[in-house]
């Protein structure tokens, strides 16, 4: 068949197509010198600028040469291929973008929001589409909105399919036009990641809306992964069902950006690419991984060397792939037996050629109970992710205690927040309705009411206690004899320069004095120099109210990371901790509050799957309680590569919990100290409604060396302040330690209402 | 344990007379000066001094903690003597001497009592407690406009009753002092704009919007009583000074002691008994706050004889020796020296004598020397004294940093004053004549920058001197 | 007013330096980190947020604070008997002999062509708050300013004085102190152009540029 081609077609268009292919392997091994590859390309250059000067069957003969070995080295390559291959073919320019999936997987479509370089963002391409299927010869078509990186082929414009926060905005206003529209969403990632640049509103704080706002989007969605830049691919990856090409890559960080930390490369300085290959087999990274990880759902099939921009059979078994998909979301929310039936039948065809017909039409429309069913589903998935990947050292007995005391206060608080409540709101206003008139006449009416009144809805604090008497999980952080904690860093007999001594002229600060009596902070220009994460717990909230809860959940290595143990072991001996998240509850001037916090001491404060697992069930537990939830942020580099895409989708598994809490009328505010970047920030954290950074504090969402790195500029030293947070429109105030605990309190009370609770 | 080597890290004429001080107790010590004070007394009699170590160490700023204990350390020094003003009642500097690896006696009270009686609010309450009479007004720092009201309200009733004809009160920002953020209101009903500016003032300059709120006194006298107490638990006073004549920013000018003498003046009041009554208060306030070094108590006497505690100073006064110079220890003709006592208690001697053995006799009178316009708002002048000379005479005493044998440019990063004028006379009339006297002879010329002959307030002291303890 | 441009062409060619000395900020023990004759760099940058070369590292009070370069230029005079020694404040160390660049001898030159507020006192001096709070948002454009308008806070002997502007309406171009120094009188703290003078400024500016690259 083969020979029959090469007579026919026209030889200088069969060695272009010979040039292409083993410039592909070039790009798949990252290097010319494998296999003599560049000799072989520069044997086919030749030819081309020869082709008339030789014989035709010499030619033909030599070109037959060069493609068997060409195709002899193709099946080199696929035999071994590893990680690192795979993420060179995502990111070689011959593979197929998402201007080719429109093409190709959809009937007809028309891009919103722009055209080509004209446009918002061109590394986001958004479109209506209409996808079609074939049922017993008759052809039906859906409408979508199609929403994905587009990296172009080439075109500089296109910035990588690297998103600016614009981009990401103009994808969040395209979903909200099919959710009003009623209409699927297909995501498409084509993204090394997010454009790390703070213009309005800042990456992260973009992310982070996306990701609040697709919680609860309520249409279908469904995502395909061909590069999985970590935030970047969140931005727009919520769905109901993850699809990934079986050459594609999905990572919490590129293989180079993790070398370079990993081998504590200097800026500037050539990452080895031996450590860039280690680093992508660390990170599992490949469709089979994911899957094996939970963090995909479905693997498409492309060909050995992944897909190209021309490869039809592909695009015709990725449209078949969405539909089913996207059937399999709706019809989940429709009725259980018929989603096992279908589920059932696409089983048995798993493996097999794409059918050319669909035996029934699914209408993607969805009633208002289906959409409550569609969200219900969405939660429960995401709150799986990660399960299993992080320890619970607990034993069964306690597990016991724990689980009674857990239904015993859910009943409780159910029934009190839930059935008498809304009696008890009547009986509040009619109280307040006539003590507002004031006087001192009334009072004496109203304070008996008042009295009975208290004792048929007695203060939550009471029964409270019973039934959450300090069990033995709960116990104080700090030994009761502790009267005032001073910080360890105070027991030094030397001083120390501030940062802005040459701009303010602040004296040297006496460390004694600095961080007992001035908290930290320069009394001249009011710097905040960093404290340990035990001063808040001691300073902020009320002498004995702390109580640790879930400090049993702890963190582990999940992907078998090399070298990783070891330092794990470190952080827990040195810290005494298990995760870098602490979550108890806290009193402050006597209001009752859940708080999760991040500490950096472990492992930077970044996130992996035991952090997410109790965040959410901090969430869980101040939606239970109905208290309000703070998120104290002492310090996050944000989601912990060693723990790949465990970790990343931890930023929609714990933004979906908080968004259940705040949906059900929980107070959520996040304070950042320190500094606070990337994943994190980007998610669970910048979704909040009430967010404050401490003065000093950087927050932001890659630093400044990430950004020289990937936009080749400089960024002025105060490019992630609180001030230009605030600027932005990312917090919504600067608060001083020395006052945290007076703003705090303030906040919940202006914020929270009288219950301190929405509802 | 060796010689006690002091630092003294202050300058001018506090300097001069700490040196002398050392010098009569045997210590050795060791001064501290910045560039602009390069020629100042203090340094020069420093330097001429040393012998076998270094006496005087140029230091960037005598505001820095870190240089006066860089120095404390290299120099050997085992107590610092901060003299008035820059640390004397800085509790942080006293417990940093205190607390750090290498102690040092600090010269003066230890700093829990220097942080208590430091702060007014805390001065007001504890002075309450022990029924020691204090302004009317809050007695903390008032955060609700609601209870600001109510407090002012109460005041303004307070003042009626009491049959004064234009009742006020002050609004003041807790964390402020100086003079800064203090405004007057005469009305209730203009109370809360005030109250508003001052909250917003004190939020934007101290990050604090406490508020206090007090009476407003017009008509008063401002007295001082000086204590020096021992860590032994021994109190003794030496009598009042009265400290009235203030320049226009409410810089002391005149300061003459006793407090009142009733053969000047009548006084609508028994003065003696007033005198009493604030030395009784003091003393009792002392021993509470478990008081341990030198100390004034400062009192206002309103015209009807009330006498309101204001404030206490934890340090060594400008005007201590006039306090010194009527007292007599045990019938001796030589007035004590109260900064060397003050030394000596603080490196732990015992006071020596009890109040038994303190007599007093005469009047003495002080004059701060000052280039400065006291007919345009008592604004400083800069320039260069090429002359400077005074009388000796054996009931006067000059203190000055400034050198009577060459030139001296004025630096112009510290307080104008250059001299301070003691005089002494056996009762309040001859003192007076004295001080004039002195002024007659005291002789001051310079040259400003453009050429202009130096101001002085010489006339405006002599002028006062018929002011003296009347009332 | 018209300046002989050429003259002082050829007086800051025959001598383009100037030599900042390099004192002590306070008592301590120096260490030296240069050597005599060695080249340092200033702060870099675009925000010159680069410290420079290091200098010396003083200790006071258990505190190594790091001394960097503020101008470039080459070390000289250096004192190395006080290596490893206790040394007071406002010790002169060394010099730096810094090389003026063109923008350098432009500000200097305009100092002769600006109209200029000198210093009436010895004192330190602010700007106010206004017209820093103003250059903070625009320092390209310059702050303008008029006869009355309140430019300067003088503090003199713990007072402070406001000190209005009285002269030619223009663009506050160039401020000749730093926040809180203390100016010798008659040294030059702000440079003002009026609006009729802006093109006789930019004229002199280009003509240094090119006569300088000669």
């Amino acid at each position: 068949m083969r020979t029959d081609k090469v007579h026919m077609a026209d030889s200088g268009k069969l060695l272009s197509q010979l040039a292409d292919r083993i410039s592909y392997l070039i790009d798949i091994k990252g290097n010319s010198e494998w296999s003599n590859v560049g000799d072989l390309l520069g044997r086919v250059q030749g030819l081309r600028q020869s082709l008339f000067e030789i014989k035709e069957a010499d030619l033909f003969e030599e070109i037959d040469r060069i493609e068997d070995r060409v195709s002899f080295l193709e099946d080199r390559v696929a035999e071994k291929l590893g990680p690192a291959e795979i993420v060179n073919i995502v990111r070689s320019p011959q593979r197929f973008t998402l201007m080719d999936i429109l093409e190709n997987v959809y009937d007809s479509y028309t891009e919103l929001g722009g055209e080509g370089d004209c446009n918002i963002d061109p590394a986001i391409v958004v479109a209506r589409a209409t996808i079609s299927r074939r049922v017993k010869n008759k052809l039906y078509s859906h409408q979508v909105m199609v929403i994905g990186h587009e990296k172009g082929r080439g075109e500089e414009y296109r910035n990588g399919g690297c998103a600016r926060p614009w981009g990401n905005d103009k994808a969040l206003r395209y979903m909200r036009v099919a959710e009003t529209e009623g209409i699927p969403i297909h995501f498409y990632i084509f993204t090394p990641g997010s454009y790390p640049i703070e213009d309005y509103p800042g990456a992260a704080q973009q992310i982070a809306r996306n990701l609040y706002v697709m919680a609860k989007l309520k249409v279908p969605m469904v995502s395909f992964i061909s590069e999985g830049g970590s935030g970047g691919a969140e931005a727009i990856g919520v769905s109901g069902l993850r699809l990934m090409g079986s050459r594609s890559y999905y990572s919490v960080i590129s293989p180079e950006g993790a070398a370079a930390i990993e081998g504590k490369i200097r800026e500037g300085e050539k990452v080895p690419r031996e450590l860039v290959k280690h680093c992508a087999a660390q990170l599992k990274i490949t469709a089979e991984d994911n899957l094996k990880l939970g963090t995909v759902d479905r693997i498409i099939e492309e060909p050995p060397l992944g897909a190209r921009r021309d490869d039809f059979p592909f695009f015709h078994r990725l449209r078949y792939e969405m539909l089913r998909a996207t059937d399999e979301v709706v019809l989940k929310t429709k009725n259980f037996r018929a989603f096992r039936a279908y589920a059932l039948k696409r089983r048995e065809e798993e493996g097999k050629e794409v059918p050319e017909d669909f035996d029934l039409f699914i209408g993607w429309s969805l009633t208002d109970l289906e959409i409550e069913r569609l969200l219900e589903f969405r939660l429960k998935k995401y709150m799986e992710l990660g399960k299993g990947y992080f320890l619970e050292n607990r034993n069964i007995l306690t597990e016991g205690i724990r689980k009674t005391k857990i239904f015993a206060s859910k009943t409780y608080y159910d029934l009190r927040y839930g059935l008498l409540r809304p009696h008890h709101r009547n009986v509040q206003k009619v109280i307040e309705e006539v003590s507002s008139e004031g006087s001192v006449f009334l009072r004496k009416v109203t304070e008996p009411v008042r009295a009975a009144y208290d004792f048929v809805f007695p203060q939550p604090e009471r029964p409270g206690k019973i039934v959450r008497s300090e069990g033995p999980e709960r116990k104080s952080i700090f030994a009761e004899e502790w009267e005032s904690y001073v910080s360890p860093l105070a027991n030094e007999d030397c001083t120390v320069t501030c940062p802005n001594a040459s701009k303010y002229g602040c004296l040297d600060l006496w460390v004694p004095d600095l961080y007992g009596e001035f908290c930290g902070v320069c009394p001249n220009c009011g710097h905040h120099f960093p404290l340990e994460y035990q001063w808040y717990l001691e300073n902020l909230f009320d002498k004995n109210s702390v109580h640790e809860f879930n400090d049993h959940i702890a963190s582990c290595n999940p992907l078998g990371f090399q070298g990783y143990n070891v330092r794990l072991k470190k952080d827990i001996k040195r810290t005494g901790r298990n995760s870098s998240m602490i979550t108890f509850d806290a009193e402050v001037w006597g209001l009752r509050l859940v708080v999760a916090m991040l500490f950096s001491n472990f492992r930077g404060g970044t996130v992996g799957t035991a952090e997410g697992e109790k965040f959410v069930r901090a969430c869980d537990v101040a939606g239970t309680t109905r208290r309000p939830l703070l998120a104290y942020i002492h310090s996050t580099g944000g989601i912990r590569i060693h723990e790949g895409t465990l970790g990343v989708v931890q930023m929609p598994k714990c933004t979906l919990a908080v968004r259940e809490y705040n949906d059900n009328g929980g107070l959520y505010i996040v304070v950042y100290d320190n500094n606070s970047y990337a994943g994190p920030v980007a998610s669970f954290l910048g979704c909040s409604l009430y967010q404050f950074g401490m003065r000093s504090s950087r927050i932001g969402f890659a630093g400044p060396r990430v950004i020289r790195e990937t936009t080749g500029q400089d960024v002025p030293p105060d490019y992630h302040s609180a001030k230009n947070a605030l600027r932005r429109g990312h917090i919504q105030g600067i608060w001083d330690r020395r006052e945290f605990k007076k703003n705090l309190h303030d906040a919940l009370m202006t914020l929270g209402g009288p219950n301190l609770y929405y509802k | 344990m060796g010689k006690e080597r002091v630092l003294i890290a202050n300058r001018g004429e506090i300097a001069l007379r700490i040196i002398q001080a050392c010098k009569d107790l045997g210590l050795d010590y060791v001064v501290l000066y910045t560039k602009e004070d390069e020629f100042s007394l203090h340094v020069r009699n420093a330097q001429q001094e040393e012998n076998g170590f270094k006496k005087a160490y140029r230091v960037a700023n005598y505001k820095d903690p870190n240089e006066v204990f860089s120095v404390a350390d290299e120099a050997e020094c085992t107590a610092i003597h901060p003299g008035y003003g820059f640390f004397s009642e800085n509790y942080g500097f006293a417990r940093r001497a205190a607390m750090r690896n290498r102690p040092l006696t600090f010269i003066g009270p230890k700093w829990e009592v220097i942080r208590d009686l430091g702060s007014k609010i805390n001065t007001k309450r504890l002075a309450k407690d022990l029924n020691v009479p204090v302004i009317p007004g809050s007695d903390g720092s008032i955060y609700n406009e609601l209870e600001a009201e109510e407090v002012a309200e109460e005041l303004f009733f307070l003042q009626k009753e009491q049959g004064i004809q234009h009742p006020s009160i002050l609004v003041k920002a807790s964390a402020g002092g100086g003079g800064m953020g203090i405004e007057e209101v005469s009305h209730l009903d203009a109370f809360r704009r005030t109250y508003r500016r001052i909250q917003n003032y004190a939020k934007r300059q101290f990050g604090d919007e406490g508020v206090l709120i007090e009476q407003c006194l017009r008509d008063y006298q401002h007295l001082e009583v000086q204590l020096l107490c021992s860590s032994y638990g021994e109190v003794v006073h030496f009598g009042t000074r009265n400290c009235t004549i203030q320049s226009a920013g409410r810089q002391k000018r005149v300061e003459v002691a006793p407090g009142f003498d009733p053969a000047v003046c009548e006084y609508p009041f028994d003065a003696r008994a007033v005198l009493d009554r604030i030395v009784k208060y003091s003393v009792r306030l002392a021993k509470h706050a478990g008081y341990d070094n030198i100390g004034t108590w400062e009192w206002i006497v309103s015209r009807d004889g009330s006498p309101y505690l204001m404030e206490v100073n934890t340090r060594i006064q400008v005007e201590n020796e006039i306090s010194a110079c009527i007292s007599r220890l045990n019938g001796s003709n030589e007035p004590p020296n109260l900064i060397r006592d003050q030394i000596r208690v603080a490196l732990g001697d015992r006071l020596g004598f009890t109040q038994k053995d303190i007599s007093f006799e005469g009047t003495s009178i002080e004059m701060r020397i000052v280039a400065e316009d006291t007919k345009r708002g008592f604004a400083p002048w800069c320039g260069t004294i090429t002359r400077f000379d005074y009388p000796d005479e054996p009931w006067a005493r000059l203190y000055s940093h400034v050198p009577r044998d060459t030139p001296y440019k004025i630096p112009t990063e510290y307080d104008p004053n250059f001299a301070l004028a003691i005089i002494w006379g056996q009762d309040t009339e001859q003192a007076k004549e004295r001080a004039r006297q002195f002024q007659n002879g005291t002789i001051i010329e310079g040259k400003g920058a453009s050429g202009e002959s130096i101001i002085t307030n010489l006339e405006y002291l002599y002028d006062r001197i018929d002011d003296v303890l009347q009332f | 007013m018209d300046i002989n441009l050429n003259d002082l062409l050829r007086r800051y060619r025959s001598h383009p330096f100037e030599d900042y000395p390099v004192e002590t900020p306070h008592t301590g023990v120096v260490f030296l980190k240069v050597k005599e004759g060695q080249t340092v760099k200033g702060p870099g940058g675009e925000w010159l947020h680069r410290p420079g070369t290091l200098l010396y590292v003083i200790e006071r009070e258990r505190n190594a604070k790091r001394i960097t370069a503020l101008w470039s230029g080459q070390v000289s005079g250096i004192r190395l008997d006080i290596e490893g020694q206790f040394v007071e404040a406002g010790e002169l160390l060394f010099s730096i002999r810094h090389q003026l660049d063109k923008e350098e001898i432009i500000d200097r030159i305009l100092t002769q062509v600006l109209y200029i507020l000198p210093a009436p006192q010895r004192a330190r001096y602010f700007l106010a708050p206004e017209i820093s709070a103003k250059m903070e948002k625009q320092p390209k454009e310059g702050v303008s300013v008029e006869s009355g308008d309140e430019v300067l806070i003088m503090s003199l002997m713990k007072r402070d004085t406001v000190i209005s502007y009285e002269g030619v309406p223009g663009a506050l171009y160039k401020v000749y102190f730093k926040s809180g120094d203390t100016v010798e009188q008659g040294s030059p703290l702000l440079g003002i152009c009026p609006p009729d003078k802006l093109q006789y400024v930019q004229k002199v500016i280009r003509r240094i540029r090119t006569e300088w690259e000669k």
